[in-house]
């Protein structure tokens, strides 16, 4: 009887689902697969989830303010702190054999629960005084490589041109040779002149799976980079799938990665920082919120079209949408229009914006809707003042 | 944010970790500069090129460490240092083994191309002749299709994975540049659809010109001129692409179509890798590229033929100063037969075994002394000016604690030392006699050397009926059994027992020189020799055919078979059990042997899939706390806030509703503090807090929950909702 009871909440689901909102095919098939294994699921737990009533909504929780809950998630203190304290204490003790598998021309890839951003940058200011370090934030979307390596070409370029200056005693060139003008110019000349540099530059890459760094081109250049004798790279990973990132030529013959498990449970405050929000994020709040942002940057005009079409689509819950030349007459008749073109750009920067919906009417013709559950709708008219 | 940052130990560092505050949301910085003084040391280290060889740079500064002992730290470093050195030497000497075992392996597929490269040459300069100024002309010679093909040699490299190859080009490249050729390397990356034709030209032109291509357009005209050139003119330019598979088929078309164009000017030919078929580039190419290339087919070798012998010079000839245990060996030859079959892969895991070994054995630096023609004397040099510290380190090993005879002092742990090296030796000569029988009966080597690893199977030979027993019925326990369930060495004295003189004649020939520091053996094998060679060879040859027509007939155990082979076989079994000691039956046997299998395994194979979800699971094994409970299934409000979420999880199926997520998180969190209030024993994490107003309690809840399925998000382990379905999450990884 439960997983009966649950498959129809799932048809049911979908069939609200649909009408709801139009979404890709692919998504639709990964979803409906991952309902229909769900039902199997259900079936073999019995009926402990078959009690489980209908599907409840991230609405129904008593959200507090955005700013409140910003404001606590900041100041939250640390569960296990003295734990986690000795934890890092613990690896300390291994600082010394990453140098030597660093130095017998190894990568290190750091891996377990918990941001190792401390921990990596306190095994590179304490250990590694002999090498020029280099910090990638990889987890943040602004890192730009090109930027990075053409750091790391000025760095080497430094040394290369001190080299030169005592072997030849002339004077060389300031600047970077031009002509390096994508990434790909900057790591060839990286490497080029990587064997004559008589430096070390050691990169260290908080979340080298992060998402700039997750394109295979990224990962490209940073495999030929590492792979160069005065480079070497200690890198982090936090993503279960990351090992997909690379092909065996860049794991054996570039990056040559020594794994270590190094779990720290410290918080991912720094790399979860730009993340929004889970309870703030999909539900009707910031869908309200962002329409009423976009609302507010149109003219008093269009807001009362939008208007007029939500105070319909209240009123007339059950139709599927307003016909475009029904909205156009009552438009007109309260002068808010003076032509169809003029509604037509109303309705475009409407649909841009994600505001309205086209859908096809029962009756065959096009009818407008708003995406928004009735209660995020009504929100929406009483701060749209 | 972490707990390091602000102890007492990290002091010198606050300021940088305050200033690391600044950085984090900076995309990169650098976070110091190198101290000029180490840099040279790293260099020298890092880049082969700058490698100092022989012994004489060997650790060895007596009066340093004389001077250092009183001092911890600095020894440790010294200690270090000189375990890195020897890493240095040995790896490099291993290397080298590879790398001339690789060469040798494939010399002949060398000798082979640059053949055909000649050949073909010659009869392209015997046709065309061409003034430099009939050269640079842009536009193509009006000449006959026929002659517009590009000689194409299609290496076939019988292996799917095709990192195993990339050094094989790279070898061939070498090769081909010491006999008078141009040799540009390529790889699919040069032949993409980002940058298309004009990438590849550039490519191609970089890696030949001597000099960078500063300002230059990338085009043909500048590969002739740069061709008219004196010292460029009359070698032959070879393009290898090494993996032709993985190019784009519209570019590599193209840019065979456009080189098709030059090459009676230019003589260009083609080496490309084939992983699958010689259907492959058929399949792949347009019909019009196609018909330019004139195709020639070679074979590599199997990756098998080349772990054989990487085995033997690697494994078996170097391993005075190196080795592995049996299970490291196991452990090794299931890698490379399960994980991916590749050599790269093996070699990548031995070199992180080596390396992981002299990390982490602080006596491994005296393993080096192992490959010096006086190593006694070196260590007894070496041991006089070492810190009683360390002479206990040595006498800590494992196998020393039951050797009494240590005792004694230096003179006999270098005797131990001087022990293990002949025993070694002996080893390694036993292993290379039943490598010859293998080699004859197409057997895995690694097989062989997994078994003559094993102490156990010497542990047996105690007895000479238990030795009997084991290798005529195998050993049960050996992983490296074959599927008849008959051990390898087993298999290769039954082998002996059926082998034709003329093979058993050249075994002898080989055995004679692998036994020639084992006198008493290799005194038999010469006797041995001179049996086979004054029996009548006809005769025997008969009696072997008979014997191979009734083999069901020839019992083995009731010795009926031939006479020689008997013998041959019975003097193999007298050297197994004489000098075939694994080398984890020898006393001090650590300095040069890697056991620890789990070290090496955590450290090639990571799994961030299941490892990261069980440090969400049994958080509790990792911070060993005294608040929460040790108990998996238990959940309490002290744990971990992403823990308790992600145990949560597992009760849902595909999907969680967010809803229900944050309710069952909320009890947990509520429920037990009223518990414990119950109780009167406040947890830790409520000791300190004061009762919040119920608005705070459940922002701070909601912030809980955000912050866990924030930190559930960035491991991977969970989807966000979709605009579909914003009340569900979405699952990704189930099981561990």
């Amino acid at each position: 009887m439960a997983p009966k009871r649950k498959k129809v909440e799932v048809e049911e689901e979908e069939a609200r689902a649909q009408e709801e909102v139009e979404e890709e095919d692919e998504e639709e098939e990964e979803e409906e697969l991952a309902f229909s294994r769900n039902y199997f699921l259900a079936k073999e737990v019995g009926s402990a989830s078959g009690k489980r009533s209908a599907a409840r909504k991230v609405s129904e929780i008593n959200l507090v303010d955005e700013q409140l809950l910003r404001a606590s998630l900041s100041e939250l203190p640390t569960k296990h702190e003295k734990e986690i304290g000795s934890l890092l204490e613990s690896y300390k003790g291994l600082y010394s054999n990453w140098l030597f598998e660093l130095r017998c021309g190894f990568g290190l890839l750091m891996y377990g629960f918990g941001s190792k951003k401390a921990l990596l940058e306190d095994f590179a200011s304490s250990t590694l005084t002999s090498y020029t370090v280099v910090v990638i934030n990889g987890y943040l979307a602004s890192v730009n490589l090109k930027q990075v390596m053409t750091t790391i070409a000025e760095i080497l370029w430094e040394h290369y041109k001190c080299k030169a200056k005592r072997s030849t005693g002339k004077k060389q060139q300031t600047q970077l040779p031009n002509g390096l003008k994508s990434v790909d110019d900057i790591v060839t000349f990286i490497v080029d002149i990587s064997d004559d540099c008589n430096c070390s530059v050691c990169l260290v890459i908080h979340n080298i799976d992060g998402p700039a760094l997750r394109d295979p081109d990224s990962q490209q250049h940073l495999a030929r980079v590492s792979c160069c004798s005065c480079i070497c790279l200690v890198a982090s990973i936090d993503h279960v799938n990351a090992p997909l990132l690379w092909d065996k030529k860049m794991v054996y013959t570039q990056f040559k990665w020594s794994w270590h498990h190094v779990p720290t449970f410290v918080p991912y405050k720094v790399e979860g920082l730009f993340n929004p929000l889970i309870l703030f994020s999909s539900g009707h709040v910031q869908t309200t919120k962002t329409a009423l942002v976009v609302l507010q940057s149109l003219t008093p005009n269009a807001q009362s079209v939008f208007r007029v079409l939500a105070e319909f689509q209240l009123a007339n819950e059950k139709e599927e949408g307003m016909h475009v030349s029904e909205l156009y007459t009552k438009c007109r008749e309260q002068f808010l229009v003076s032509s169809q073109v003029t509604l037509n750009a109303h309705l475009t920067e409407f649909k841009d914006h994600k505001l309205v919906k086209m859908r096809r009417h029962s009756d065959g013709q096009d009818c407008l809707h708003i995406p928004l559950p009735t209660n995020a709708l009504e929100k929406l008219l009483q701060e749209l003042v | 944010m972490a707990k390091h940052q602000s102890s007492p130990q990290s002091a010198s560092s606050q300021g940088a970790n305050s200033q690391d505050a600044n950085h984090t949301l900076e995309p990169f910085f650098v976070l110091h500069k190198a101290q000029l003084q180490a840099t040279v040391v790293e260099k020298v280290s890092k880049s082969r090129k700058g490698r100092k060889k022989g012994i004489e740079s060997s650790p060895k500064s007596p009066e340093k460490s004389k001077r250092t002992t009183s001092d911890e730290q600095p020894s440790n470093t010294l200690y270090e240092q000189w375990r890195f050195k020897a890493f240095n030497e040995i790896w490099s000497l291993i290397q080298s083994s590879i790398e001339g075992v690789l060469r040798d392996i494939n010399l002949k597929l060398f000798n082979e191309v640059l053949q055909w490269i000649e050949d073909s040459f010659s009869e392209i300069k015997s046709n065309v002749k061409l003034s430099s100024s009939e050269i640079l002309q842009p536009y193509p010679l009006l000449a006959d299709t026929l002659c517009r093909k590009i000689p194409t040699a299609f290496v076939l490299t019988k292996n799917a994975e095709f990192v195993d190859d990339i050094q094989t080009f790279c070898d061939l490249g070498s090769h081909l540049k010491a006999n008078r050729c141009h040799v540009a390397n390529m790889s699919a990356l040069d032949f993409s659809l980002k940058f298309g034709i004009g990438g590849s030209v550039r490519s191609l032109l970089r890696q030949l010109h001597s000099e960078p291509l500063d300002g230059k357009i990338a085009d043909m005209l500048t590969l002739a001129k740069w061709y008219c050139e004196e010292e460029n003119n009359d070698k032959p330019i070879v393009v290898m692409i090494d993996d032709m598979e993985c190019c784009n088929a519209d570019v590599l078309g193209n840019f065979i179509t456009m080189l098709s164009e030059w090459v009676m000017k230019i003589p260009i030919f083609f080496i490309m890798g084939v992983a699958t078929t010689i259907e492959a580039p058929k399949n792949m190419l347009p019909s019009d590229a196609l018909q330019h290339l004139n195709p020639c087919k070679l074979t590599l070798g199997t990756p098998s033929d080349r772990m054989n012998s990487l085995v033997e010079s690697v494994l078996v000839k170097v391993c005075y100063c190196f080795s592995l245990g049996h299970e490291v060996s196991v452990f090794l030859r299931n890698y490379f037969l399960r994980h991916d079959g590749t050599i790269t892969s093996f070699i990548s895991a031995l070199k992180l075994a080596c390396s992981k070994h002299f990390s982490l054995e602080s006596v491994s630096f005296l393993g080096l002394y192992m490959l010096d023609q006086d190593s006694e004397e070196r260590w007894s040099e070496k041991f006089v000016y070492l810190p009683e510290s360390m002479k206990r380190c040595v006498l800590n090993l494992h196998s020393c604690k039951s050797e009494k005879n240590l005792q004694g002092g230096v003179g006999s742990i270098v005797q131990q030392l001087s022990d293990l090296k002949a025993s070694q030796r002996f080893w390694s000569s036993v292993v290379l006699c039943l490598f010859e029988v293998a080699r004859y009966s197409k057997m895995q080597f690694l097989d062989i050397f997994c078994e003559a690893t094993d102490p156990k199977m010497y542990c047996m030979n105690g007895s000479e009926n238990s030795l009997k027993k084991h290798f005529r019925c195998g050993d049960k326990n050996s992983t490296a059994r074959s599927s008849s369930g008959v051990g390898s060495i087993t298999r290769v004295i039954h082998t002996i027992r059926e082998m034709p003189v003329a093979a058993l004649s050249n075994l002898l020939d080989k055995w004679n020189n692998h036994t020639e520091e084992m006198t008493e053996i290799n005194e038999e094998v010469k006797k041995l020799q001179s049996v086979l060679a004054s029996v009548d060879e006809g005769k025997v040859y008969e009696e072997n055919l008979h014997n191979i027509r009734n083999r069901k007939s020839v019992s083995v155990i009731s010795g009926k078979g031939n006479s020689a082979n008997e013998k041959v076989a019975m003097l193999l079994d007298a050297m197994i059990r004489k000098y075939m000691k694994p080398l984890e039956c020898m006393t001090l046997h650590e300095i040069i042997c890697f056991r620890d299998v789990d070290v090496l395994q955590s450290g090639l194979i990571g799994d961030p899939r299941k490892t990261i979800q069980l440090d969400l699971l049994k958080c509790h094994s990792s911070l060993s706390c005294s608040c929460c409970s040790s108990d998996a299934k238990n959940l309490s409000p002290s744990m971990h806030d992403t823990s308790i979420m992600y145990k949560l999880a597992q009760e849902f199926g595909d999907v969680i509703n967010l809803y229900e997520w944050y309710q069952s998180f909320k009890t947990v969190l509520t429920s037990s503090s009223q518990t414990s209030r119950k109780k009167g024993r406040p947890s830790p994490a409520s000791k300190k807090a004061k009762p919040l107003p119920p608005s705070e309690t459940e922002a701070l809840i909601q912030a809980r929950f955000c912050g866990a399925v924030t930190e559930l998000q960035i491991s991977g382990l969970l989807r966000m909702p979709t605009k579909r379905r914003p009340d569900f999450i979405q699952r990704i990884a189930f099981g561990l």
